[in-house]
C-alpha cells in the first residue's frame, strides 16, 4: 500500500440508527452502524463479508450517498461524500457504479438490454447517440453475450444472462469504482463461475476498484484480494485475503471460516447461536456472547481495531494470531 | 400400510428402479434409479432443473397421477410406494418418512402457532393428547436447539428468525421418529455458520435414530461432509453414484468434474472452469447423451445414451468414463 495515496474511500466512524416504531415503551433504536472505520485504496478489489444482518448492505448504500451517516463521515478521494454530491453529483453517479443482487428487477422490463445498456452513456453524455449501438455491441461481447440480445427484453434472458447485462450497463458508465451487492448470489455454480471469472478479468483488465458485498467467504476470497469482517454493524477484522484465510485473528473470521463446506474436512459447526438484535448492542465486545475464546474483561471494554502484522486491522482483546502493533 | 411381517435387514429401505416421471409430453425424471441402504444418507445433486425436487416430491407422493405419469417403481421399507392412494401416503407422510424444505416460511402455517403446528403430526400419527402431547412438543424443540421452548410454543413463526423456522420444520419432520427423512436445500436461505449448525443437528438426530436420510445439495463440499453416497443428476437421468469421498476425489462422469471445477475451494489457488453452453430445455433434449453438447470429451458414440453401468460401488452413465 503507498502511504501517499489518498483511498478512493474512507469510512470514518460511521453509524447509522434507525428509529423502529414497535415496542412496548415508543419507538426504539437499531444501530445498524456502529463506529466503522474502512479505507478502500484505489485499484484494490474489498470483499465485503459477514452473516446477514450485520450492516453490509446499509454501509455500501453510504458509500453510495444514498443515506447519510447519522455521524462520522464518508470521504471520497479524500473530501467529505456530502461536499461532493452538493458540487456534483452526477460526476459521482458516473464515476461509482452499482451492480443490484436483484438484477432483473432494477431492469426497466419495457426496455431492450440494447436501451439499457446505452442508457448511462446517454445520462452521463459519453457518447454521441449515433456512437451508442456500437458501444452497446462492443461491451455485450466484453460481458460474453451475443450482439443479438441487444433487441431482446429482460424477461427473454436466463438469470446469468440478466447479471451480465447488468455488469455491461455498470461498464457503461466507464466507472473507476464498481459497487455490487450479492451479485452471484443464488446461480448455480457453473454460471457463477463464469460471471465471478468475467468479474475477475474486468477488474485486472480496466484496473476498476471493486467493493463487493457477499455472506460466501468463497466468492469473496476468488474475487478480492481484501476482506473486511463486519458483524452487528461493526468491522471486525480486515486484511489481505491470504493472511485472512491462512490465519485469521477475529475468533469470528476463524468462526466463519470453520462453518464453510470443505472437501478436505468434516462439518463442524464453530459458533453457537445467531446474530443478536442490533436493538440492544450488549457492553463490551459485541461478539462476546458467541465467542469461543470469551474472558471475563470482553463483557467491560468495547475492542477498538488495532493493527496487526502492518497489514491488518483487528477489533479483539485476544486476537489468535499475529503480532499486534504497539498502539 | 403393512409392515412386511419380518423387517428385511438387508433389504435396502428406499429403492428407485426404472423410474421415470412425465408431466404431459415431457419427462422430467427419465430411468432413475439408486438404493438408500438403512442408516445411511444419500445426496442428489446437480444444477438447477435437474430434477432433485421432483424426486423427493414423487417419493412423498405429492407428485402422482393424474398430475404426472409414473413409470417404474419406487419401493420403501419392502413396499411400492407409486400407486398408492392419498390416504396411505398421508400414513408415510409426516410419520415414517419427514419432510424438510428450503423454505420454512411456505412449509410453516403463519397463522398457527409453533405448538399447534407440532402438535398435529403428534395427534394424527401418535395418538398425543393434552399435556402428553404438550410434553413432547417441548422436548422435540428443546432436541433441535430451541431454547425456552415453553415459550416458543406460543410463538407465531413470522416471530422466529429464518434459522429458527428451519429447526421448527426439524422438529416436526423428526416428531413421530421418521425411518426416512427427506431435505430438500434445507439450508441454502441460511448464512454458513447456521447451516453448518442445522446440518449438524439434521445429522446427529439422523445417526441417532439410526434413520436414513435424502439431502438435496447444490453445494457439493456439503454433500461430501454430509453423505454416505451422492447421486448426480443432469437433466433428468443419474448420471453417476458413488460413495461421497470418492465421487470428489475422483470423479469419474464428465459431468461430475465439471461441477467440481467450477466449485470454489477456500484457500486454494484455483481458475474456475465453467462448463461451456447451459442446462438442455426439456423439450429439445439432444438425442443420445443428454450432458454431450457441453462434453470435452463427446465422441461419435455419444450420440447413443450410455446405459448407467455399476461396478458393485459405483455407477456412472458415460460411454468414456
Ligand atoms: N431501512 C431500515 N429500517 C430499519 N432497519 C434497517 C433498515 N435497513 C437495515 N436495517 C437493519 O439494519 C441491520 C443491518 O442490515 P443490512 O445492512 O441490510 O445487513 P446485511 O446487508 O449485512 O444483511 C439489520 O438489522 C436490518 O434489519
Ligand atoms: N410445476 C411445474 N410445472 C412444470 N414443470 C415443472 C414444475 N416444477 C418443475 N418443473 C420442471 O421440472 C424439471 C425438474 O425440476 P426440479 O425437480 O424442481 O429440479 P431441481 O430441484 O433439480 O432444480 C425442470 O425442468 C422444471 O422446469
Ligand atoms: S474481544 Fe473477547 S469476546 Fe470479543 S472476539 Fe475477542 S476474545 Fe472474543
Ligand atoms: S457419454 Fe460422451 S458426451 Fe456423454 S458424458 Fe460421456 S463422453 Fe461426454
Ligand atoms: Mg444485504
Ligand atoms: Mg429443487
Amino acid at each position: 500500500m503507498n502511504e501517499s495515496t489518498v483511498p478512493v474511500f474512507s469510512v470514518l466512524d460511521v453509524e447509522k440508527r434507525f428509529l423502529l416504531r414497535k415496542g412496548r415503551g415508543g419507538p426504539v433504536e437499531l444501530r445498524a452502524l456502529d463506529g466503522v472505520r474502512l479505507d478502500i485504496e484505489a485499484g484494490s478489489s474489498v470483499a465485503l463479508v459477514g452473516e446477514s444482518g450485520s450492516g453490509k448492505s446499509t454501509l455500501v448504500r453510504m458509500l453510495l450517498g444514498l443515506d447519510r451517516p447519522g455521524e462520522g463521515r464518508v470521504l471520497y478521494d479524500g473530501i467529505d461524500l456530502q461536499q461532493v454530491l452538493a458540487r456534483d453529483r452526477s460526476r459521482f453517479a458516473r464515476e461509482v457504479a452499482f451492480v443490484y443482487q436483484d438484477a432483473r428487477g432494477s431492469m426497466n422490463p419495457r426496455f431492450t438490454i440494447g436501451e439499457i445498456i446505452g442508457e448511462p452513456m446517454r445520462v452521463h453524455r459519453l457518447h454521441p447517440a449515433q456512437d451508442i449501438p456500437r458501444r452497446v455491441a462492443l461491451l455485450l461481447e466484453r460481458v460474453g453475450l451475443p450482439a443479438s440480445v441487444a433487441v431482446r427484453y429482460p424477461h427473454q434472458l436466463s438469470g446469468g444472462q440478466v447479471r451480465r447485462v447488468a455488469v455491461a450497463r455498470a461498464l457503461a458508465q466507464e466507472p473507476r469504482v464498481i459497487m455490487a451487492d450479492e451479485a452471484v448470489a443464488g446461480l448455480d455454480v457453473s454460471v457463477q463461475a463464469s460471471l465471478l471469472n468475467l468479474l475477475r478479468e474486468l477488474v485486472a483488465e480496466l484496473k476498476v476498484t471493486l467493493v463487493f458485498v457477499t455472506h460466501d467467504l468463497g466468492v469473496a476470497s476468488y474475487l478480492c484480494n481484501r476482506i473486511a469482517v463486519m458483524y452487528l454493524g461493526r468491522i471486525l477484522e480486515t486484511g489481505p485475503v491470504d493472511s485472512i484465510l491462512q490465519g485469521p485473528a477475529h475468533p469470528y473470521t476463524r468462526g466463519l471460516l470453520e462453518s464453510f463446506p470443505r472437501f478436505d474436512r468434516p462439518l463442524r459447526a464453530p459458533l453457537r447461536g445467531e446474530i443478536p438484535s442490533p436493538v440492544d448492542l450488549p457492553a463490551g465486545c459485541r461478539f462476546a456472547s458467541r465467542c469461543p475464546c470469551v474472558q471475563p474483561q470482553c463483557t467491560e471494554a468495547d475492542p477498538v481495531a488495532r493493527a496487526l502484522d502492518g497489514r491488518r486491522l483487528v477489533a479483539c482483546l485476544f486476537p489468535l494470531s499475529g503480532e499486534v502493533a504497539a498502539a | 400400510m403393512d409392515h412386511p411381517a419380518v423387517a428385511e435387514e438387508d433389504v435396502p429401505l428406499l429403492s428407485l428402479q426404472a423410474f421415470s416421471l412425465a408431466r404431459g409430453k415431457v419427462d422430467v425424471l427419465d430411468n432413475v434409479a439408486f438404493e438408500l441402504g438403512r442408516g445411511q444418507t444419500i445426496g442428489l445433486i446437480g444444477e438447477s432443473g435437474a430434477g432433485k425436487s421432483t424426486i423427493a416430491l414423487a417419493i412423498i407422493g405429492l407428485l402422482r397421477p393424474p398430475e404426472v405419469a409414473l413409470r417404474g417403481s419406487i419401493r420403501f421399507d419392502g413396499v411400492e410406494l407409486t400407486g398408492l392412494a392419498e390416504a396411505q401416503y398421508r400414513q408415510l407422510r409426516g410419520n415414517r418418512i419427514g419432510l424438510v424444505f428450503q423454505d420454512a416460511t411456505a412449509a410453516l402455517n403463519p397463522c398457527f402457532t409453533v405448538g399447534a403446528q407440532l402438535a398435529e403430526p403428534l395427534s394424527r400419527h401418535l395418538g398425543l393428547r393434552g399435556n402428553e402431547r404438550r410434553q413432547r412438543s417441548i422436548e422435540l424443540l428443546e432436541s433441535v436447539g430451541i431454547g425456552e421452548a415453553a415459550l416458543r410454543l406460543d410463538a407465531f413463526p413470522h416471530e422466529l428468525s429464518g434459522g429458527m423456522q428451519q429447526r421448527v420444520m426439524i422438529a416436526m419432520a423428526l416428531a413421530c421418529d421418521p425411518q426416512l427423512l427427506i431435505a430438500d436445500e434445507p439450508t441454502s436461505a441460511l448464512d454458513v455458520t447456521i447451516q453448518a449448525q442445522i446440518m449438524e443437528l439434521i445429522l446427529e438426530r439422523v445417526r441417532a435414530r439410526s434413520a436414513s436420510a435424502i439431502f438435496v445439495l447444490h453445494d457439493l463440499a456439503l454433500a461430501a461432509q454430509v453423505c454416505d453416497r451422492v447421486v448426480v443428476l443432469y437433466a433428468g437421468q443419474v448420471v453417476e453414484v458413488a460413495p461421497a469421498g470418492e465421487l470428489f476425489a475422483a470423479p469419474r462422469h464428465p459431468y461430475t468434474r465439471a461441477l467440481r471445477a467450477c466449485s470454489i475451494e477456500l484457500g486454494q489457488e484455483q481458475v474456475l472452469a465453467p462448463i461451456p453452453g447451459s442446462v438442455p430445455g426439456l423439450e429439445d433434449l439432444p438425442a443420445g447423451c443428454r450432458f454431450a453438447p457441453r462434453c470435452d470429451r463427446a465422441s461419435a458414440q455419444c450420440a447413443q445414451t450410455p446405459p448407467l453401468v455399476s461396478d458393485g460401488i459405483r455407477s456412472v452413465a458415460c460411454w468414456h468414463a
